[in-house]
């Protein structure tokens, strides 16, 4: 030590108003250089990679496909929550641990303000490596060449959350200042997050909307963000809900009487209450929702702007002299449409009610993910591709790959159910053995037919098989001339279609 | 006067940690004297407004630490180095100096400066950029002073800080006491009773919760003589003669 080299420094007694935020930033910089939470983003990379990246490669290349899991699911927010919430409240208890109480609380500035700082560096720390993770797993798509939108509003959402989780986290350790409160708050927050996810499974309406890991609403709606946008309703009533939380967890912080002055501790009251009231809106506001094809409607939150289908300029290709367009969102598709198509529209060539044009349309409103339906004069052929696990490829860890030939056989069967009968379900055995007759004669064999109609149907259905009265009846029709069926279908087409032709009546 | 107190008096459920103390003190380097759990802890952390009194009065540096806005002033112009020193061990000195200056509102442009003098008067200016959990005891202690000395304190309020200090630094420590001392009331908090002797002007000794003793450190020496009580100096003597005569009429009392 050396008292009497140096002269001491005497600083002014009182820092300038205008200096406190100087200071403000000054420890935040300290705060921010220093934090734990540096040492855990490893392990949460390793997490976000294995369970957020890796699981949304396996999907199509639709924004709406990859990001699924992630953020619509929410597994995002699960792969950060805990560790956050954990983190927050190592350093939330570290002056109660370190001991550092009687020295924190001997300064000027007041607790509550010296905690905020020690928790916006960790809020800090924590939004940073979420953004950075997502934007190298959006980076990645975006290199990829995916289609649609990305999923802004969900990814404000996970902003939130892990803020929130963060205010959680932190409240925790500073009420609970010991070595236990890291892990009880990770471990709290890693079962609201599963009970959150449960609850969603069984709540898919009401106030279990606003649950951040519910994996009900919008964002599971076909063709969200490439026909029309992601509805921002259900992700706005979360944010208010998650910032609610946030407010009111950093508004306790300030309520003890050695957090400050009594203006600072009101101050705090407000704003514990305001988070309360917040979060109590939003679950209110989440009650009134409307859940429909387009996505979670809740009036007071609803812009009409969003209704609106966002503009798009197809992409065409001929199919059988027929020309097909699809949304470019689905481009990459278009070659195994015409191919699917192709054959089929070529036997129905020229028979009334034969589409002259065929047009993707949002997947909502076929009235389903993959139907088909004709329409208008002259006939269009409507269909959604929607974003399902029929598309041709990988479609992610729990469909599995869907063959380029399942796909066709598909599209066909969808078809020929749009073309002869009455759609997915209720054909007549007739229309059934006619419509079997047309796919085998446009190359999907009658033995492939029963599967491809159960995928068809998007769901399990009665067990087929290729035999029985219907299927003998299709291979006469199969087995027919190319003119003499095509002259058996013009002049037999309306009765079939109308369901007054029986099986008997076939030739 | 920078210390004013007057019947101070903390409870601890039925415990009296400090019993009815009063004591005025002005610039210069007053010791606290005392045998483990008299209460010495107990009266700092009161006078450094981190613990409430139960009843009596105290003004600090001529304000009422009741009050809270005085109690802002009041803490603005007061160094503390409690005797369980905590700190932050991923923290370098100087980031953990520099905290606890803006954390005392210190002008931000003034911070680096009064740091980097804090850091050098205490001898840790070559470890400055060491983080604290690489520090040995002492330093961390001399760590510990530097936070408390960094806003140049009219009010400076020691608990046993040469606690850990090597002879050399305990001098030193000392030497920095005596300068700190001219300008600003410095309460040192100990049981070794040659810091005592070595810079305090006045000196107090404190047993079980109550002031036994308040003069002049050859006062208290002066008590030693002749009484036959234990002690290797004369200080120590005068502490022990104190001390014993103390408790013998506490025990005529009850």
């Amino acid at each position: 030590m050396t008292a009497a080299l140096d002269a001491p420094v005497r600083p002014a007694p009182v820092a300038p108003i205008r200096s406190a935020s100087l200071s403000f930033l000054r420890l935040l910089r300290i705060e921010l250089r220093r934090s734990p939470v540096v040492l855990i983003l490893p392990l949460i990379a390793a997490l976000f990679w294995y369970d957020s990246y890796r699981a949304s490669m396996t999907q199509q290349p639709l924004w709406m496909l990859r990001t699924f899991w992630n953020m619509g699911q929410a597994h995002t927010i699960i792969d950060f929550g805990p560790f956050v919430a954990g983190m927050a409240a190592w350093i939330g208890s570290r002056d109660g641990r370190r001991r550092t109480t009687d020295l924190v609380t001997a300064a000027v500035r007041p607790r509550w303000t010296v905690a905020l700082v020690s928790w916006a560096a960790t809020a800090i720390w924590a939004v940073a490596a979420y953004l950075a993770f997502v934007g190298v797993l959006f980076g990645v798509y975006a290199a990829e060449g995916v289609r649609g939108e990305p999923p802004w509003w969900w990814v404000a959402v996970g902003v939130t959350a892990v803020v929130a989780f963060s205010a959680a986290g932190f409240a925790v350790g500073t009420f609970f200042p010991s070595r236990f409160a890291a892990p009880l708050a990770a471990f709290g927050g890693f079962l609201a997050m599963v009970m959150s996810a449960q609850t969603g499974f069984k709540n898919p309406s009401g106030w279990a909307l606003i649950l951040p890991t519910n994996s009900q609403g919008n964002y599971e709606q076909q063709d969200t963000g490439i026909f029309y946008p992601y509805l921002p309703d259900l992700p706005i009533a979360r944010i208010l809900f998650l910032a609610g939380i946030l407010a009111a967890c950093l508004g306790l912080l300030g309520l003890p009487a050695r957090a400050g002055g009594r203006w600072l501790r009101r101050t705090a009251a407000l704003v514990t209450l305001a988070g309360v009231a917040t979060t109590a809106t939003a679950v209110v506001l989440v009650g009134t929702a409307q859940v429909d094809l387009r996505g979670v409607v809740i009036p007071a939150l609803h812009d009409a702007a969003n209704d609106r289908p966002i503009a798009y300029t197809p992409v065409c290709g001929p199919a059988a002299q027929t020309q097909v367009c699809l949304n470019p969102a689905y481009g990459r598709y278009l070659t195994d449409v015409t191919t699917a198509l192709a054959p089929a529209l070529a036997e129905v060539s020229g028979l009334p009610g034969a589409p002259q044009r065929v047009t993707q349309i949002a997947a909502t409103d076929t009235g389903g993910p993959a139907a088909m339906a004709i329409s208008g004069s002259p006939p269009v052929l409507l269909f959604g591709l929607g974003a399902e696990a029929s598309l041709p490829g990988s479609n992610g860890f729990q469909d599995g790959t869907t063959t380029t030939k399942d796909f066709e056989g598909i599209l066909r069967v969808q078809f020929a159910q749009a073309f002869l009968g009455a759609g997915t379900a209720g054909d007549t055995p007739a229309q059934q053995a006619v419509e079997a007759a047309l796919l085998q004669r446009a190359g999907t064999t009658l033995a492939d037919q029963p599967r491809l109609e159960e995928i068809a149907r998007l769901g399990p259905g009665p067990k087929l098989s290729a035999t029985g009265p219907v299927y003998d009846a299709a291979k006469r029709l199969a087995a027919m001339a190319g003119t003499a069926w095509h002259a058996w279908l013009a002049a037999n087409l309306t009765a079939l279609r109308s369901g007054a032709l029986t099986l008997e009546q076939l030739p | 006067m920078n210390v004013e107190l007057a019947d101070l008096t903390r409870r601890f459920g039925r415990t009296r940690a400090v019993d009815a103390v009063s004591l005025r003190a002005g610039p210069g380097v007053f010791g606290l004297l005392g045998p483990n759990g008299a209460g010495k802890t107990s009266l700092l952390r009161m006078m450094a407004t981190v613990l409430t009194p139960t009843s009596g009065r105290m003004r600090l540096l001529g304000r009422d630490p009741g009050a809270f806005p005085q109690r802002r002033e009041i803490r603005r112009r007061l160094g503390y180095l409690p005797q369980n020193l905590g700190y932050y061990p991923g923290f370098t000195v100087f980031e953990f100096v520099e905290y606890f200056a803006l954390l005392k509102e210190m002008p931000p442009g003034q911070v680096s400066r009064a740091v980097a003098a804090a850091v050098e008067r205490v001898g840790l200016g070559d470890r400055a950029r060491a983080k604290l959990r690489t520090l040995s005891g002492g330093m961390l202690r001399r760590a510990g002073i530097a936070q408390a000395i960094v806003n140049d304190p009219e009010l400076l309020l020691l608990d046993e800080p040469t606690a850990g200090l090597d002879p050399e630094q305990r001098v030193a420590f000392r030497a920095l006491l005596r300068e700190v001392g001219q300008r600003a009331a410095v309460v040192v908090s100990t049981h070794l009773v040659e810091d005592v002797g070595a810079v305090c002007a006045e000196v107090a000794l404190m047993d079980a919760g109550r002031i036994v003793f308040h003069g002049t450190p050859a006062e208290l020496t002066a008590r030693g003589e002749d009484s036959g009580a234990a002690g290797d100096a004369p200080l120590e003597r005068g502490y022990s003669a104190v001390l014993s005569a103390s408790r013998t009429a506490a025990v005529a009392r009850s």
